[in-house]
Order: structure tokens, then sequence, then C-alpha cells
């Protein structure tokens, strides 16, 4: 069963990359001849300026945030952990539009130099910061309720609230921490949509244009992106240094509502800061509603199918990322033959920039043997489990390291087989957790715009896809329904996503 | 400076469950109990109460005369008690070293910089750790971890220090020699101290007064002596029975 799923995992995301190479052999030396000028390398050096930015704020807003969220007696706490995690399940360019109509020159709240603001390499940090925050919140936060309880009492006997909180708590969630930076910057350097729409030059539009664009050139395409090889393989290493096998808790949390640290005088300007940052997430979702309103009764004209592209191929894409994430995680989990390199791979595949995953895929899939997938929806599944199947394996990984393997073990001394084991005893058992993975998938899978954007088949464009098309010179109150409706869409999911995990809690 | 713990008439709810029913305990400064029950008898739900980690639903907690906790209310800050602990799992932090773990202590308790190195060395020493100060917790055993925890409690002198079944993980001849550096260093020191354990015979290791708790109250205290003589239930009876 490992065999199966690793075969899946190796197809899906291992052969784009192995092709990447395929490509420039075949290309020859002409292609790379777009290396030797300067813009390339100054695109490069500015998406990895932009992408360590974001990381940075991100990390400033999100690691205070996420420990105040998780162990402090803050008003309303969960209302704001929602308020300011809902973006990050959105494209993060349907939040550079809220922005827009915000802050742009005819914005709400938009001046001449408001818009300058935001159109600017500054902009798109700030921008995708307020939007990748909530991860670094949410990880750090789910991190400090997975720290022994007792680890925390006992420093509360000898230290003020705050001393625990940046001695011990802060340290004992590292991993976390790094974590959440390594994803972050993985997808604020994969990110094509929020710098596109702001008119700052990035790398990855550079590749985009060479797939798609005026600079049509697949084998220029493939040479720029291997700059980008290095740099995932870095990540990779950097993942496996800080990161690895130790377990972010997602299962066997404390409750928030155990005995939260006082904040004392410091409640209300603590309140205020967690607050403001929690209106920074509404606010460019609100300025789409505010601003979608005379679209809304002509929506369904145009949204077509986009709506229903989107569920199907994300919905089939979480449902692969589940299995595989259950068998490669669990394997993971126990420390079986073969599971580090396939955890290691999906986590090269993620961290890979999208663009060159992308370039891989098309090399993979684009030929007339595979019509049948790459003219259809099921290139979007492939795409979407190429990319998020570590969501699937670490997500399972975790849950299934914090059950004891004495339950396996009683149900294989009793006779049953590794695939009984799984089906009735891991699955069951981890539901919860293989549930969350798959919700997981589903949303990432649902947000996605830079992997589908470069092969989606004809008339089978998801919904990001079709805002991204329409919003250079769509009408703003169109464009602005049809993000409202992604947000819909997404708040859908993860509610009906949410209701379950919680009957089965 | 020891201090003298007391609880009047606490009572402790987790939803219609009562923990603790209207409980009366009183520790003199210096003096050291063994707190002993069956398991789920609400042994350290008494200690998170003396440590202000949880309110009582109803009572009072006294640190000597200071009201610390009443009715609901956790009016003294857990940092501010002075009571120490040592948790059934010790709590060692796993991102710091043995100094570490010994620093943090001190620093927050205000020691300066400058004193801290040979406090450390000092309460290391004492408990035979002299040369793990740069260890950290993973890299020490079993009996090492329980002396860092002693030591990391004991290093500040606090004002009293609670216990929970620091060492049922424990050999029976390992816990017994601790038994008796912990019997010392409480008394050189003078230091209050509450003792949780389901197991009485630790108490009689560590030659201290007892108090028996079962059904959210505390049913006898005394000596060990008294308790085996005129046990005033059979729940007592059948404690001290076991020392044979």
């Amino acid at each position: 069963m490992l065999l199966g799923a690793g075969a899946v995992l190796v197809l899906a995301s291992a052969a784009p990359l192995l092709a990447l190479l395929g490509e420039l052999a075949a290309t020859g030396p002409e292609a790379l001849r777009v290396l030797a000028s300067s813009r390339p390398w100054m695109l490069l050096l500015r998406s990895l300026g932009l992408a360590a930015g974001t990381t940075l704020v991100a990390a400033m807003l999100g690691t205070p945030l996420g420990v105040v969220i998780a162990r402090f007696a803050l008003p309303l706490r969960r209302a704001l952990w929602a308020v300011h995690a809902f973006p990050m399940f959105l494209p993060p360019f349907l939040l550079a539009l809220g922005w827009f109509h915000l802050l742009g020159r005819e914005g709400t709240l938009g001046s001449d130099a408001t818009a300058a603001a935001l159109f600017s390499p500054a902009g798109v940090v700030g921008v995708l910061a307020v939007t990748f925050a909530p991860i670094v919140t949410s990880l750090v936060a789910v991190g400090v309720l997975g720290v022994d309880a007792s680890l925390e009492d006992a420093a509360r006997v000898v230290a003020s609230p705050w001393r625990v909180a940046t001695r011990i708590l802060v340290p004992a969630v590292r991993p976390a921490l790094a974590l959440a930076a390594i994803v972050v910057f993985a997808l604020a350097l994969s990110e094509l949509g929020v710098p596109m729409f702001l008119r700052v030059d990035v790398f990855p539009a550079a590749v985009f244009a060479r797939l798609g664009g005026v600079s049509y050139s697949p084998g220029e395409a493939s040479a720029l992106v291997l700059p980008l090889v290095p740099v995932a393989i870095a990540l990779l290493a950097l993942e496996r240094r800080l990161v690895g096998p130790r377990a972010i808790a997602v299962g066997g949390v404390r409750r928030m509502s155990a005995s939260p640290m006082p904040l004392g005088r410091a409640r209300t300007p603590v309140a205020v800061a967690a607050w403001v940052v929690g209106a920074l997430s509404a606010a460019p979702i609100a300025a789409l509603l505010w601003s979608a309103a005379p679209a809304l009764p002509r929506l369904g004209d145009w949204l077509g199918q986009a709506p229903l592209n989107s569920l199907l191929s994300s919905a089939l894409a979480a449902v692969v990322i589940g299995v595989i994430g259950l068998v490669v995680g669990h394997a993971s989990a126990r420390g079986l033959g073969g599971a580090r390199w396939l955890d290691g791979l999906a986590v090269l595949a993620f961290v890979t920039p999208a663009a060159a995953l992308g370039v891989g895929l098309i090399a993979v899939w684009n030929r007339g043997t595979t019509a049948f997938v790459y003219g259809t929806t099921a290139i979007l599944v492939v795409g979407f489990v190429a990319r998020y199947a570590v969501v699937g394996v670490r997500v399972s990984a975790v849950s299934v390291s914090q059950t004891p393997l004495h339950l396996e073990e009683a149900a294989a001394s009793s006779g049953a087989g590794f695939v009984r084991r799984l089906v009735r005893i891991v699955l069951p058992v981890n539901a919860r957790g293989v549930g969350l993975a798959v919700l997981m998938a589903l949303v990432f899978s649902l947000r996605d715009l830079e992997t589908s954007v470069l092969f989606y088949p004809p008339g089978g464009e998801p919904m990001t896809v079709r805002i991204f098309t329409l919003e250079a010179n769509g009408a703003p109150a169109v464009v602005a329904g049809l993000a409202v409706a992604h947000v819909a869409l997404t708040a859908a999911v993860v509610a009906v996503g949410a209701v379950l995990l919680r009957r089965r809690a | 400076m020891s201090i003298a713990i007391r609880l009047e008439a606490v009572t402790l709810r987790h939803g219609r469950e009562a923990v603790l029913d209207g409980l009366s305990l009183s520790v003199a400064a210096g003096e050291v109990v063994a707190l002993v029950g069956a398991s789920g008898s609400g042994k350290t739900s008494i200690l998170r109460l003396v440590l202000g980690l949880m309110a009582p639903t109803g009572g009072t907690v006294l640190l000597g005369d200071r009201v610390a906790s009443q009715d609901g209310r956790v009016l003294v800050a857990p940092e501010d008690r002075g009571v120490a602990v040592v948790f059934q799992d010790l709590a060692l932090w796993p991102h710091l070293t043995v100094r570490g773990n010994l620093d943090f202590v001190l620093g927050s308790r205000g020691v300066a910089r400058a004193a801290r190195g040979e406090r450390i060395g000092r309460i290391l020493e004492r408990v035979g750790l002299a040369g793990k100060l740069g260890r950290y917790p993973g890299e020490l055993s079993g009996g090492e971890r329980q002396r860092v925890a002693i030591a990391r409690a004991l290093v500040v002198d606090p004002g009293a220090v609670v216990l929970d079944e620091p060492l049922s993980s424990l050999d029976p001849g390992l816990r017994r020699d601790l038994l008796a550096m912990f019997r010392e260093l409480l008394a050189e020191r003078g230091t209050t101290a509450i003792y949780v354990s389901h197991d009485i015979r630790e108490a009689t290791a560590l030659g201290c007064g007892v108090a028996v708790l079962d059904g959210g109250k505390i049913v006898q205290t005394g000596p060990l002596e008294l308790l085996r003589r005129t046990p005033a239930s059979q729940m007592v009876a059948a404690l001290t029975a076991e020392l044979g």
C-alpha cells in the first residue's frame, strides 16, 4: 500500500521535477541564453527579497498574536482567531484586489499617496504579510496549545506571564515557528497574482509570460526556472534541519479555556493591538463586499462553470491527498522504510516555486498519449496533488504520531494485516486528523492560482483563474463580485468542514 | 523564610462534579505534610490551588497571613506566591540546559546575574549534579532529572514547596535515596512542604505528618503512628494496613 501511494506521489511530484532537466536537454544551450542577461537574476533577487520581507513581517505580526490568542485571557480570542485566520484560505490576489478597492486612487480610503504605496514592492510585502501572517499565528497558537501544560505551570509559579511567554512558550514552539516561516517564504516566492496585480515585476511573472503571454517560449521558461531549483533544495534542507520529524501538535492540544494567563494592565492595549491586526485581515474582504454590491444580481452570468470546476478538481485532489497522506503519513510517523524519502519529496514539491513545478508538469503531461489527463480537469487534480500532498502527509503524520502504537500492535497480535490495521484502526482513530488533512488540501487547492493558471484545461478554468484573467480588463464591480463569490464558496467549505470535524471530536 | 499554608472550607467544582467539598487543611511554617489519597481524590487540585494555577469555587487559600485566593478569584498571582513546585512529570524545560533551567528561576525572582552562578553551583553540588551544568534534560537519566527538578524548586529558597508524586516513576531503591535527600534538604532549610502521594510508605520515608484525603475532604491528619493506631475511617485503616 505504501508502494502504491508512493508511486502516485512520485508520479505527481517527482516526475515534473525530473522532467525539467529533460526539457533543458531537449531545448539545448539556446534556452540557457536567457540566463546570460542580468534581468532574470535581478527579478530573482527581487522575488527573494520580497519573500524574505513578507516572512519577516508575517512573523512579527503572527508570533505574538499566536501566543496571545492561545494562552492569554484576551476578550473574544476565538472570534479574533477566526477573523484573522480566514484570509489564509483565500487566494492572495483577491485580498490585493480588496486593498485596491480600499486604498487605490478611487478607493474608499484612497488617495494618490495610498495608491503609490500599494502599487510598490512595499505594497506587495504588506498585502502578502497580512495574508500570510495567519499561517504564523495559527501554527504558533497550535504549537503553544501543544506545549505540555506543566512546562508552562512550572514557569508561572516563578515568572510573570510575559516572561513565561517569551522565555518558555516561544522557544518551545521554535519548530512551529520555523515551519511557518518556511511555508510563508515558499508561498510568497511562488506568488504570481499579487505582484502582477500591483504592477511589480517578479520572477514567477517572467516564467508565466513565456508560457502564456506575449513572450511565449516554453524552452526559455524551462531554463528560467533552473535557479529556483537550488532555492527549493535550500528550503528543503532548512525544513529538515529546523522542523523535520518534530511534531507540531494538531491533536492532543490543550483546550484554549484551560486557565489562560492574565494580561493585567496590558489587557486593553494588547486587545486593541490584536484586534487591529484582526481588522487588517477583514478590511479587504469588507471592501470587496462593498464594491461588489452593484454586480451581485447579475453575478450568475459571469460565474459560469468556474465554481463547479474549482470544487470538482479541488475535492478530487483532496481525496487523493487524504489517501496518500494517511498511508505515507502513517509510515512516516511509525518510521517505516522509505517514508522519510517520500515525506522529503512532498516537502520539496511544496517549497519548489509553483512556476518551476508547473513547467515540469507541462513537460510531463502535455503530450498526445496523455491528452486524456492534460486536456481535462485531471491535470488540475494532478497539479494540486503534486503541490499540496505535503499537507496530507504532515497533518496525518502528526495525528498518527500522537496515538499510541499499542493500538496497532494489539490489532496486529490479534491477526489483523497491515491494510486492515490501517483501515480499521489507524483511520478511525485518526479520523479527525485525516479529516483536517483533507479539508486543508481542499482549501489549498481551491485557493491555488500559481499552478492552475499555467495549464488549466479549455473550458475547465477554476474560479481563481476566471477572476485573475478578468481582473485586468473586467468591470471592477463584476470582478469584485466574483471575488466575493469565491470568498463565500471558501467560507462555506471551511464552515461545513469545521462542523464535520467537530462532530468527530 | 518559610510560610504557613492554610486552606479553609475550600470547595472546587468542575461543572456539576464536586472535586473538593469544604476541605480544610493547615500546614505550619517549616512543617512537611504528606497528602495521601487514592487516584482522582483531588490531591493535584489542592496543589494547583496552593500554587494559584486555579481558583477555588468557594473558600479561602491563605499563604502566611495573606489571602491568596478566595471564592473564585486568584488574588495573588502564581509568580508572587513564593511557592515552588515539583510536578509529577518534572516539567523540565527541554530547550534549556540544567544551568538554564535554574537560571530562569533565579532571574525570574530578580536574583542578580553575578550571584546566580554561585547559587546554581551550590545547589547542584548539594544534589550531586555538579558536573551536569551544560546538559539538556533529554541527556540526563531519570534520577538525574529528578534531582534537577528538586534543585530547581529549592534554588530560590522558596517559602514553601509542593511536590506532586515526583518519584512515582522511579524504582524503589532510587526512590528511597531521593526521599532521604529531599528530607535532608527540607530540614536544612526549614521549608514548608506538601508532598502528594498515593503511597503512604513515602510518608514514612519522609518522616512527616500525614493528611488523608477522601471524598473531597481531609478525613484525618496527624503522625503516621496515630493514623495506624486510631484510623478515622475504613479507608485510612486500609491505607495504613499497607505498612504492615
